[in-house]
């Protein structure tokens, strides 16, 4: 039986060999999304009609003998900044619902449509991506499948969601400085932020040109790489794109883990985070067997840069808007956005400066070990509507902001990334982040197949929605 | 190369700003976006307080 529980590999092989109707497996997606979406708020469009078509068209090929590709019939749905052909791209704002409709699919809707996976939705998330919360005041707040009371994260809130609570077995997302690893964690699912330019990003409203990434969500590993080699490799569209070819990842799962090097972040990785976020990153390296430690340099100050930059490229991207409709905007990004578009040149090129200059230094720490282990979040996820601010030991922080302490210093320089998910008895999901070389993303799915296999690591389903 | 930002921002000065790139900001939110601001200007200085090397070049690699 087909249900939310379901992996992707699992429905595309019932429907290639015709033990199931993609049809079937479509509309019990979309009855579980009617059944449950009303709690959660993942979805900010259903597409009931193209969706049961589009299965329609996967079952009639194979009536003919075609091959509909490898993820036959598997659903899907994709953040709102993805465009959809058809659809005005909201990229979460109220703005962008007056915006013509999209012409074409974004490049990675499109490759995952080309495999035989079957759109089924777009999903809410942080006004044009600026926040980790997706407590979005236009669509309303995604709730965490785990506990509704609490934040689903974000930016990619909607996706993480949706895909936690069984909804569909792959979403896609994107990730500036944590938006897909953030909601990951905090809804326990797997989440995979590929190197900068492996997964093409045409057709995606953008945050920040400098480290913004697409990428997929799942519920298994075997799944993230299924949707990750569909999506990944060179694309004309999008002028960043690496033109190396694709390096397909789903035949790297039973590698195991022999000869790899792994350590563990230490210095700004350790600090300025729940006990728990700590011991899930502990709980990964014994089973790993990993006890040396590295250190990235001067990471906070990465951090910093790739505020600044994100800040600096938001602005520039959205100063018209910000000019002509900033009543318009989400209160809960406006003003940050206004301050973005006023700081000076200088502030923009020194943070790329230093981006260079921490770029080589990370070079040379991936040449002595293949594989990082860091905290994703420094906590699990907080109630929606929390306090601005949240004390941790003697210092005070942006509760919403600070839950990207660890995921900013990596994509800044535009690394590969899993964020594996731990749910343990009793306590809210955490996720801890396997980190690689540029371009290795072969290293973090044996890692994060070994971790599966063994059972360290798994997208526990939530019980308060079941 | 050194940079100095700003430590304190007020909303006259906001407003300042705001004029020379052609934005104007309700009253209701100068104190917020000076705040934000400030906040950016704290980070823009963490990385400007950075011995960087003078030869440190941001130019990204041009293959035409």
């Amino acid at each position: 039986m087909i249900d939310g529980a379901t992996s992707a590999l699992a429905i595309a092989a019932a429907v290639r060999t015709g033990k199931t109707r993609a049809r079937d497996v479509v509309g019990g997606a979309l009855d579980r999304m009617a059944a449950r979406d009303g709690t959660l708020n993942a979805f900010t469009r259903v597409l009931r009609d193209t969706a049961l078509a589009d299965a329609d068209t996967v079952d009639r090929r194979l009536a003919k003998g075609d091959d509909p590709g490898p993820l036959a019939g598997v659903p899907f749905a994709v953040k709102n900044l993805f465009d959809i052909a058809g659809l005005a791209t909201l990229a979460g704002s109220k703005i962008n619902a007056g915006l013509p409709p999209a012409e074409r699919d974004a490049t990675a809707v499109a490759r995952l449509r080309a495999a035989g996976a079957v759109l089924v939705g777009a999903l809410n998330m942080d006004e044009y991506a600026y926040g980790f919360s997706t407590e979005n005041t236009h669509y309303g707040p995604t709730r965490n499948p785990h506990d509704p009371t609490r934040i689903a994260g974000g930016s990619s809130g909607g996706s993480a969601a949706a895909v936690a609570a069984g909804l569909v077995p792959v979403a896609l997302g994107t990730d500036t400085n944590g938006s897909i690893r953030v909601p990951g964690a905090l809804c326990g699912v797997f989440a995979l932020k590929p190197t900068f330019g492996r997964v093409s990003r045409a057709g995606v409203v953008p945050l920040a040109w400098s480290f913004d990434h697409a990428g997929p969500f799942a519920r298994s590993v075997g799944d993230l790489a299924a949707a990750f080699d569909a999506i990944q490799g060179p694309d004309p569209r999008d002028p960043v794109c690496a033109t190396r070819p694709a390096a397909p990842c789903a035949g790297e799962l039973g590698r195991g883990v022999d000869g790899l090097r792994i350590a563990v972040a230490g210095g700004h990785f350790a600090r300025l985070a729940d006990d728990a976020a700590l011991a899930a990153v502990a709980r990964v390296a014994g089973a790993l067997g990993a006890r040396a430690e590295v250190t990235l340099p001067e990471a906070h100050r990465a951090r910093a840069a790739a505020q600044v930059i994100t800040a600096c490229e938001g602005g520039a991207y959205h100063l018209e808007r910000l000019r002509t409709r900033a009543a318009d905007f989400d209160p809960m990004i406006r003003d940050r956005l206004l301050a973005a578009a006023l700081l000076p040149a200088a502030a923009y090129a020194g943070a790329q400066r230093f981006r260079a200059w921490f770029r080589a230094r990370v070079a040379e720490v991936f040449r002595e070990v293949d594989v990082m282990l860091a905290p994703t979040t420094p906590w699990p996820a907080p109630p929606i509507g929390a306090p601005m601010l949240t004390r941790i030991g003697d210092v005070e922080v942006f509760t919403r902001g600070h839950l990207g302490v660890f995921t900013q210093p990596l994509s800044f320089v535009g690394l590969p990334v899993i964020s594996v998910p731990i749910v343990l008895p009793g306590a809210l999901p955490l996720g801890v982040q396997l980190v690689a070389a540029p371009f290795n993303e072969a290293a973090l799915f044996r890692v994060a197949s070994r971790l599966e296999a063994e059972g360290v690591v798994a997208a526990t389903a939530p019980t308060v929605l079941s | 190369m050194r940079y100095s930002f700003r430590v304190t921002i007020d909303e006259a000065e906001v407003e300042r700003l705001a004029a020379q790139v052609g934005l104007t900001i309700a009253p209701t939110s100068r104190a917020a976006v000076a705040a934000n601001l400030k906040g950016l200007l704290d980070a823009a200085r963490l990385v400007a307080e950075f011995p960087l090397p003078e030869e440190t070049e941001p130019a990204p690699r041009f293959e035409p």
